[in-house]
């Protein structure tokens, strides 16, 4: 009895770390929308209070963001992603053997994103497709079912969508979100690789604090009605409604803080590598002051941890790493020399995820521009 | 440690409060300058200067910096 709860313990405590060799990314495309929103032009949503934003400048490092306009959804980046990635991979869709799309910010209820864009990049019918709701840690939970699906000998390429538009959710009223989102959509290929390519992945969640980042209705828990519309203002004077996303600040924050570095810190031991065997650490761009936070306890150089990214577009959700390597790491990732990478996310679930892989040679690294009409 | 040395950690965490200023008597919750990115910058300072995981919590219930001060170093 208890050698098999010790048997079952060590069983639980293992799962969720795995590690994967002939797997490798094929090449990386992220797609923002053109319209740029800057803090600095949102004194009215601060209340004529300009030393409060300058103070969020130079504090958590907010500025730009990139949002969608109405009519515009993650569907629609991501496919400008992918289509651009296939065309400068120089693939057919037909060597497209499973999509999968993450998002929380879905064009339908039902069907998932991932069969809409299916259909939409024609994508062969022998494709498996399939959404994963999940967030800012989506982008490496999708590596990680991309890498599995691979490995498993099913399939030889995966196409790996994540994006949101989450500034579609936010209340432009709540201060304590609105400057802080803006949308993304990525692609990227995994695919099947006769080189020995390593990666290393853990992936951890505490549902506990499910409702520390939450659109807390609109779905079948608390359906829409007049009420969850209904915009309230709270105790620090931010208004929003029940289907409007809610964050405590200040618990995302310790969350991040606190579980990111022991999370790295773990998966480097498993990989059996120190922290100076990764070339560079590409954390979701959540906002600079935790990154440089993260950065600090980790003690690690911050020349390899990229924080442009978030100033530029805003806390993207699961395209933020993607866009990270696509905007600041273009030239090392298309070089020819293979990089070692530690990418991680962190945030809704709450949820977190991390992974070290090597990457180089990418035939396409890029940021594109949605240009409206797919 | 000490209560001094924390109250000028707390003066310099929270912007536009000036040095010297706050006692161990200070209502925090009630100054100007508290808002909530001062709640992040002190956790953050907390978690640095004391490594003590702050919960945002506890810095609303607590009410002088005397008060915070105690669970910190309690």
């Amino acid at each position: 009895m208890g050698f098999h709860f010790c048997v079952i313990l060590c069983i639980v405590s293992l799962m969720a770390k795995s590690s994967f060799n002939h797997v490798q990314i094929g090449g990386v495309v992220t797609c923002v929308p053109t319209l740029e929103k800057c803090i600095d032009d949102e004194l009215e949503l601060f209340g004529g209070n300009e030393k409060q934003i300058a103070r969020l400048k130079k504090t958590i490092g907010l500025d730009r963001r990139r949002v969608v306009e109405p009519g515009t959804t993650a569907a629609d980046l991501c496919e400008t992603a992918a289509r651009r990635l296939l065309a400068q991979t120089g693939l057919a869709p037909d060597a497209i053997d499973a999509v999968i799309c993450v998002t929380q910010t879905p064009d339908y209820a039902q069907p998932c994103n991932a069969a809409v864009l299916h259909g939409r990049l024609d994508l062969p019918k022998s494709c498996a497709a399939l959404d994963v709701n999940l967030g800012c840690s989506g982008y490496v939970y999708g590596l990680w079912l991309a890498h599995m699906m691979v490995s498993a000998g099913g399939c030889e390429r995966v196409l790996l969508l994540a994006g949101d538009t989450i500034s579609r959710i936010v209340n432009p009223k709540d201060r304590g979100v609105a400057p802080l989102f803006g949308d993304g959509g990525s692609a990227t290929l995994v695919q099947r690789s006769e080189r020995d390519c390593s990666a290393w992945f853990s992936l951890e969640t505490d549902g506990k604090g499910f409702d520390k980042l939450i659109v807390p209705a609109g779905g079948q828990r608390s359906p829409s009605s007049a009420e969850t519309l209904a915009e309230v203002a709270d105790e620090g004077g931010n208004i929003r409604c029940q289907e409007n996303l809610f964050m405590d600040g200040a618990e995302i924050f310790n969350f991040s803080i606190v579980e990111e570095p022991i999370a790295v810190r773990d998966l480097v031991e498993y990989a059996g590598l120190d922290l100076d065997a990764v070339d560079h650490f590409v954390f979701h761009q959540a906002n600079r002051y935790i990154l440089s936070n993260i950065t600090k306890r980790l003690k690690i150089d911050s020349a390899k941890v990229p924080m442009q990214t978030v100033e530029r577009y805003g806390n993207q959700s699961s395209a933020s790493i993607p866009s990270a390597m696509c905007g600041e790491l273009q030239e090392v990732l298309c070089g020819s020399d293979s990089k070692r990478l530690l990418l991680s996310g962190f945030g809704v679930g709450l949820s977190w995820a991390s992974v070290i892989l090597d990457i180089g040679e990418l035939p396409v690294c890029e940021i594109v521009e949605h240009s409206g009409c797919n | 440690m000490s209560l001094e040395k924390f109250i000028e950690d707390f003066e310099e965490a929270v912007e536009d409060v000036e040095p010297g200023s706050l006692t161990a008597t200070t209502k925090y919750l009630d100054l100007e300058a508290w808002d909530s990115l001062a709640v992040l910058t002190v956790i953050a300072m907390v978690d640095v200067e004391y490594d003590v995981r702050l919960k945002a919590e506890t810095l609303k219930a607590s009410d002088t910096l005397e008060a915070l001060y105690a669970q910190i170093s309690g």
